[in-house]
């Protein structure tokens, strides 16, 4: 039962940051606002996925409790923003973030 | 939990209880009178029970919260712009939505979130600060049920505003994982950490940046400020930022991460790009609201000045006055600024965003045109006005720590600010063009006098800013318990 102790910190770091890049890229290249949210899911849970590990690797719950506290603002923030992404597409009648950009110099 | 512990908390315990009480109310009965009313009155009960929770002294909560002198001189601060927005945009909101109740308790909420990010001194209560006043943000800058200009503002924050989250959020895991704790006071640099904590404090400080909306990530703001409602803009220009900046300050001084010389030479450049370049776009905005976005950015960097300043001087003191009495000014001068704005909003369908709307105001609504005259002229740190005190106190810091590029660029900045913001008094004093549509009444009373009372505090501050001062410097005393 001891194996999850043995994985050394950094593999798992590594793995974080590796979700955490693949989210940030989907977040720059997608255009459709459904995908780069769940972009943004992707680096909130690269981030809850490195707090356990940290937290793991001092032996404290801290790192869990931060998971958790990640989980409930990720369901915050997804709340509001399908709310609104919905006046998206009924206002601008796309999903496409670039045809929401009216605002300019 | 003693007594004394119940004392100091009682603003935030009083903010919670206002907020439920102001949920039920909704719940059962729709009116935007009484939801005004309940909000006035939660907000009015946290300024009268504050007093009482400073007197009780510094009380660090579990380590997660840290309530101090320097905490609730921000809390009252981030009170006084909740009750500005919610009083001017009384009437403005009746114009643009037809559900009211909500932009009180979305108001009430990031207030909150301001306050805990004031108190806040773990990583825990860092991010739940900083998300509930962020998701709060979100919902009200979409507010208005109609225009595709506030969704649009609404989307961009939505989406960069979450990317800056995670980025500090990464960076906090970093910290932890090198340090094994994730109270300020005990995330200190030291020989065994190496590169994982550099990179984790420096994700935490570009997050901050951009929340800050510093160059060079700055690109959000001017967009955010003009999509937004102009109450809202007003709100986001204070609160967010304020809270934020305490939650630097306090960060930067507990964890002594400045003291890494690297560090403060890129929040030095990050200071002087932001005085110059967020001065000098603001020479090409024909749009009120972008134009104070841009001198909102150039504010925030003459701030970094005290931030500097912490990390060359041994007494922290000084730069935290300093830091607080600027951050009042900023307050009331943008607060003015914007609820001028939103006055002049209220009944027509689009924002009064354009300078041309200004043009004649002398004439038309003299005692709005003064109030905006004031908060232009404390901008752009004309004496007289509080900003000129403000800006004479991050001068003073600058000197006395010898960051003569820092004060060069101050001044830079301040003289290129003193042109744009002119060019809003003299396009008040112009005749306008054409007829404008006469309007026979006021349709924001309230919030005429609310900007002009706030206007002539600047003045009083301007000329007499003595109490204020001794206020900071009382309070200072107790920070970080």
């Amino acid at each position: 039962m001891n194996f999850a102790l043995t994985l050394p910190v950094e593999h798992g770091l590594v793995v974080a940051t590796v979700l955490f890049l693949i989210g940030f890229t989907g977040v720059l290249v997608r255009r459709n606002v459904m995908f780069v949210l769940m972009s943004l899911e992707i680096m909130m849970n690269a981030c809850g996925l490195a707090f356990v590990i940290a937290g793991a690797k001092w032996g404290q719950p801290d790192g869990q409790i931060m998971f958790m506290l990640i989980l409930a603002l990720a369901a915050a923030e997804v709340a509001v923003a399908l709310g609104i992404v919905l006046q998206l597409s009924r206002r601008f009648d796309t999903l496409d973030v670039d045809a929401a950009s009216e605002l300019n110099d | 939990m003693t007594s004394e512990v119940v004392v100091t908390l009682m603003p935030y315990f009083v903010l919670t209880a206002g907020l439920l009480v102001l949920l039920l109310t909704t719940a059962f009965l729709r009116s935007h009178l009484v939801a005004l009313i309940v909000t006035l009155i939660s907000l009015l009960a946290v300024l009268y029970v504050t007093p009482a929770s400073i007197e009780s002294g510094p009380q660090t909560l579990s380590d997660l919260i840290v309530i101090d002198g320097v905490a609730l001189f921000f809390n009252v601060l981030f009170i006084l712009a909740a009750i500005v927005t919610t009083v001017t945009g009384y009437r403005y909101l009746e114009s643009r939505s037809r559900s009211y109740e909500e932009f009180y308790i979305l108001v009430v909420t990031s207030t909150l979130g301001a306050m805990t990010m004031a108190a806040a001194e773990h990583f825990a209560s860092f991010i739940l600060g900083l998300e509930i006043l962020s998701i709060s943000l979100y919902a009200l800058i979409a507010y208005p049920e109609r225009g595709r200009a506030s969704l649009e503002a609404a989307t961009k924050y939505l989406i960069l505003s979450g990317v800056a989250s995670t980025t500090i959020l990464f960076g906090m895991a970093l910290v932890y994982v090198s340090t094994g704790s994730m109270t300020f006071s005990e995330t200190l640099a030291s020989d065994s950490s190496g590169t994982i904590y550099a990179l984790g404090q420096s994700m935490i400080l570009l997050g901050l940046a951009f929340k800050l909306s510093l160059v060079p990530f700055h690109m959000w703001t001017p967009d955010v400020y003009e999509g937004a409602p102009s109450p809202i803009t007003g709100f986001v220009a204070t609160i967010s930022k304020g809270a934020v900046f305490v939650l630097l300050l306090r960060y930067a001084i507990e964890t002594q991460w400045l003291s890494n010389a690297s560090v403060t030479w890129a929040i030095g450049l990050i200071a002087i790009a932001s005085m110059v370049i967020g001065n000098l776009l603001a020479l090409l905005q024909e749009d009120i609201k972008r134009l104070l976005a841009y001198s909102s950015i150039a504010h925030v960097g003459y701030l970094l000045v005290a931030l500097v300043f912490v990390s060359t001087s041994d007494s922290a003191g000084f730069a935290l006055e300093s830091a607080m009495f600027y951050v009042s000014g900023y307050f009331l001068m943008t607060l003015v600024a914007f609820g001028v704005v939103t006055v002049m909003s209220t009944g027509v369908d689009e924002d009064a965003g354009s300078l041309r709307h200004y043009e004649g105001l002398y004439w038309r609504r003299p005692m709005l045109a003064a109030a905006l005259t004031i908060a232009a002229l404390s901008l752009a740190g004309i004496p007289l006005t509080v900003g000129f005190i403000a800006k004479f106190y991050l001068f003073a810091v600058g000197v006395s720590g010898a960051l003569w590029t820092l004060i060069w660029a101050l001044i830079l900045g301040s003289a290129i600010g003193i042109y744009y913001y002119l060019r809003i008094v003299i396009s008040m004093i112009k005749r306008e063009a054409e007829k404008p549509v006469e309007r026979s009444q006021d349709l924001n009373a309230v919030g005429t006098v609310t900007v002009v009372l706030l206007g002539v505090s600047i003045v009083i501050l301007g000329i007499y800013p003595t109490p204020l001062i001794a206020v900071v410097q009382q309070l200072i005393q107790s920070f970080g318990a």
